[in-house]
């Protein structure tokens, strides 16, 4: 059986090389992996042929409510940025805080945290808030291949963010532990790894710009702005969440998707300025779509290869390698699986690895939130590279891209070193678990 | 021209697509459809007094595919009463299966027996994405072979939707996974009126009050390489039954199922809220289920059926799972006799501690019988019974 599981996961690794070779993009050559390993898969009557499509579209549909939220929670932030919401906020930092610059740089760093947090996803981080905080890092004296390199870590790190983990909600959901408690043990890890990262990257400053010249500078904000604008949304969408907490018995199941659109809904009619919300919502999905696409076709690949069995093998693989080798594979294999699969990557190996840490007595949650944050980092690596990308497009750095990445590698080692030590120590981090509950 | 013609191959490319796309769709759509419409022949034996649906005891699931048939087979003879749960997980079929075989055959002769085969109806109907499942198993019997659906841990999104962010227990506030609002075994006690899940447990939990139940055994399956497995999970206040029951098969009938206490601090689990919120003693029952396993090959009707495996047993040898495993695999007859004789063992235990309430059955096989005969050699074929005695579900 071995030898017959061995050749299907072959067949599907050399469809994905050849439809990368043919220039296909990430979510068709993965695409085309699930469907050739289907193929290879019904030669042995696994999955019967009679069953392959069936396979493909009901593992399309494996992670429909995280697309949904997803796309909700990006078309909710589109719009506070569009209503001139976002440059608002950055704006009066750098107006405030100009000169005491731990407190800018520390906001700065929040303001990229927020979106990820809530939509799980760094992208849309970059797309929402990067364009104003890269300039205001900018104005901070920050040379724009270091804008970059804090631009890439920080939205990874905000992708891990709590309350949406997509890695998180995958690992969670494929292993039947409860996707609660995560607030602390993946909060604190953020918020200090984020300080590090701003602080070790933009402490020194090399610009000369003064305070007036740099406000002229920054994008225009509607006149009527104001906190309260800003706010209410946030505050409508929590205080849903909120109240289902406080009152669940009495407060009718939303929803994170229906949350988000309310939300969206109260930024709409609170926003000083009148958005043409059929065009910006199309627009933003259109921007969506590749990430979407991949979420779809993970949910295929991962069917087509449990069916198969491969995902079994590469369980067993696993499950069977030395403890100590393991982790430290784990530190490379981990963004690399990223890179290659986005989130196939936790679907693939971070399932059967948390099963097993679970069974050899590690504190699964913790253990979750620990290499929650390694995965990220993978989203700057070749060839998806996709936060890494949008990193540089977004901070305008016009190096290459390896001199982008080489000036991650600090902060990457010190995420990883972290993420690590959360797994190994995961046992005596269990009140951090408690606590959040 | 040139340009033109690129555009209109474009749209050839596009339009293929889309066609073929259609087809893929409509075709799994056609299969995922039947699938939750099939209906399985559920033959009632000569116990079966009456059959009601659990909507009669939670008003709140009349009319949604949450409603589910419960059987009474009550005894010539007043006694005590059992509650006997299945797919609670649809994903657990030895449970179904071991229900039937008691619907088909078991003789009251005194007290009551009540069971619900298909507890959790929608999970049921409900398949896994991600997780590559068979959408039907065959059990082979002496007249052919009887099919069943495959079903899913959790009920269908088709039938509770949305999730919220997080499950807030009722009644305890405990925080559990948005998953687990559609997952029988987590909402208990449940509500009359909350989520159609907490629905359905509610269903139980009134019946359990309201016929004054005295025994509820939910049966399950789990994962080789979960450490709860084979084993009775037991309250303190089912403890001394559920030790009593271990001792008596392991001594009799020569197989292990050791006892688990039922862990205070986790809420929602039917072994934890039934005794507390009703004066019944509830076990819940687990038999190993490779199938589920991670690390296992194709996930095929064999592997379902028979429980082999080759890197199960690689991993047996190393020492990795939580209950002996060789080349023989662990058989759906083994999971099923063992529930079979557990839940016999647990009656027989619970009459002599209370006389008075005295459950006695017969004909239901126990462990030794479904091992050398196989599950189907005790279902009937729904062709020759008379019709009244067939119920779909
Ligand atoms: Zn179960």
């Amino acid at each position: 059986m071995e030898t017959q599981i061995g050749i299907i996961l072959a067949v599907m690794v050399f469809a994905y090389a050849l439809a990368k070779w043919r220039n296909f993009s990430i979510e068709l050559s993965m695409l085309f992996a699930a469907v050739a390993g289907g193929a290879a898969g019904a030669l042995y009557n696994t999955p019967p042929p009679g069953q392959i499509f069936r396979h493909l579209v009901e593992g399309s549909f494996t992670y429909l409510d995280v697309i949904l939220v997803f796309s909700t929670a990006t078309i909710f932030m589109a719009i506070v940025s569009e209503s001139g919401g976002v440059n608002y906020v950055v704006r009066s930092i750098i107006k405030h805080f100009y000169n005491i610059r731990f407190i800018a740089l520390l906001l700065l760093m929040i303001i990229i945290l927020i979106p990820g947090a809530l939509t799980g996803a760094g992208s849309v981080s970059l797309l929402v808030v990067g364009a104003p905080v890269a300039l205001a890092l900018g104005y901070l004296g920050i040379d724009k291949r270091r804008v970059a390199a804090i631009l890439f870590i920080v939205a990874g790190l905000s992708a891990a963010a709590p309350p949406v983990n997509i890695w998180a909600m995958i690992l969670s959901a494929g292993t039947a532990i409860p996707y609660v408690g995560f607030e602390l043990p993946l909060g604190i890890p953020v918020l200090l790894l984020g300080i590090f990262t701003v602080l070790f990257l933009g402490w020194k400053n090399e610009g000369t710009l003064d305070k007036q010249k740099v406000l002229e500078d920054m994008p225009e904000v509607p006149e009527k702005m104001s906190w309260w604008r800003v706010l209410l949304p946030f505050l409508v969408f929590f205080g849903l969440v909120v109240a289902y907490r406080i009152w669940p018995f009495a407060t009718p199941i939303f929803g994170l998707a229906l949350e988000f659109s309310i939300a969206g809904l109260v930024a709409l009619l609170v926003s000083p300025k009148k958005i043409h919300i059929l065009k910006l919502s199309s627009e933003t999905m259109k921007r969506l779509l590749p990430l979407l696409a991949t979420m779809v076709v993970v949910g295929m690949l991962q069917q087509i290869m449990t069916a198969t069995g491969v995902r079994g093998l590469l369980s067993f693989a696993v499950i069977s390698t030395p403890l100590v080798l393991l982790f430290i594979a784990l530190i490379f294999i981990i963004p690399i699986s990223e890179g290659v699969l986005t989130y196939g990557g936790a679907a693939i190996i971070g399932i059967p690895l948390i099963w097993f840490l679970d069974s050899i007595g590690l504190h699964a949650t913790v253990a979750i939130a620990g290499l929650s944050l390694l995965w990220p980092l993978g989203d700057g690596l070749p060839p998806t590279a996709l936060i890494g990308r949008l990193s540089v497009m977004v901070s305008g750095y016009k190096g290459t891209y390896w001199t982008f990445l080489k000036k991650t590698w600090v902060p990457w080692v010190v995420i990883t070193i972290v993420g690590i030590l959360m797994v190994l120590f995961s046992a005596r981090l269990d009140f951090l678990v408690k606590w959040s509950m | 021209m040139i340009k033109q013609m690129k555009m209109s191959r474009l749209w050839i490319i596009k339009l293929t697509l889309i066609v073929f796309l259609a087809a893929i769709i409509s075709l799994a759509g056609y299969q995922l459809y039947t699938h939750r419409h099939f209906q399985v022949p559920l033959i009632t034996g000569p116990g079966v007094t009456k059959v009601v649906k659990l909507s009669e005891y939670s008003p709140g699931i009349k009319g949604t595919m949450a409603d589910t048939n419960v059987f009474f087979l009550e005894g010539s003879e007043e006694g005590g009463k059992i509650l006997i749960l299945a797919n609670t997980h649809a994903n657990e079929p030895a449970a179904l299966l071991t229900a039937l075989l008691f619907i088909e055959n078991a003789v009251v002769d005194k007290g009551t027996m009540i069971i619900i085969p298909m507890f959790n109806n929608s999970a049921g109907r409900n398949t896994r994405p991600g997780d590559g499942y068979p959408l039907y198993f065959e059990i082979p019997t002496k007249w052919g072979s009887k099919k069943f659906r495959m079903g899913n841990r959790d009920a269908s999104p088709l039938d509770q939707w949305p999730d919220p962010d997080v499950y807030v227990h009722y009644p305890d506030k405990q925080l559990l996974s948005f998953l687990d609002v559609r997952n029988t075994n987590r909402t208990w006690p449940g509500r009359a009126k909350g989520p159609l899940m907490e629905r359905v447990t509610f269903g139980a939990m009134e019946i359990m009050r309201k016929e004054n139940v005295d025994i509820a055994i939910d049966i399950h399956g789990a994962e080789t390489m979960f450490p709860v497995t084979n084993c009775i999970v037991a309250p303190e206040k089912s403890m001394r039954i559920a030790v009593m029951t271990t001792l008596t098969v392991k001594s009799r009938e020569h197989f292990d199922s050791h006892v688990e206490p039922s862990p205070s601090g986790f809420r929602g689990l039917s072994h934890r809220e039934i005794g507390d919120y009703a004066d019944t003693f509830p076990f819940l029952l687990e038999a190993p289920i490779p199938f589920l396993d991670q690390p296992t090959g194709p996930k095929t009707v064999d592997l379902l059926l028979d429980g082999k495996d080759p890197f199960l047993l690689s991993l047996s040898k190393k020492g990795k799972l939580f209950v002996p495993y060789d080349e023989e695999g662990w058989s759906m007859e083994k999971r099923v006799g063992q529930h079979c004789s557990v839940t016999l063992e647990i009656m027989s235990q619970y009459s002599k501690k209370n006389p008075d309430r005295t459950i006695r059955i017969s004909s239901v096989p126990r462990y030794a019988d479904v091992l050398k005969n196989g599950v189907g050699y005790y279902y009937h074929d729904p062709n020759k019974t008379d019709k009244k005695n067939i119920i779909y579900n």
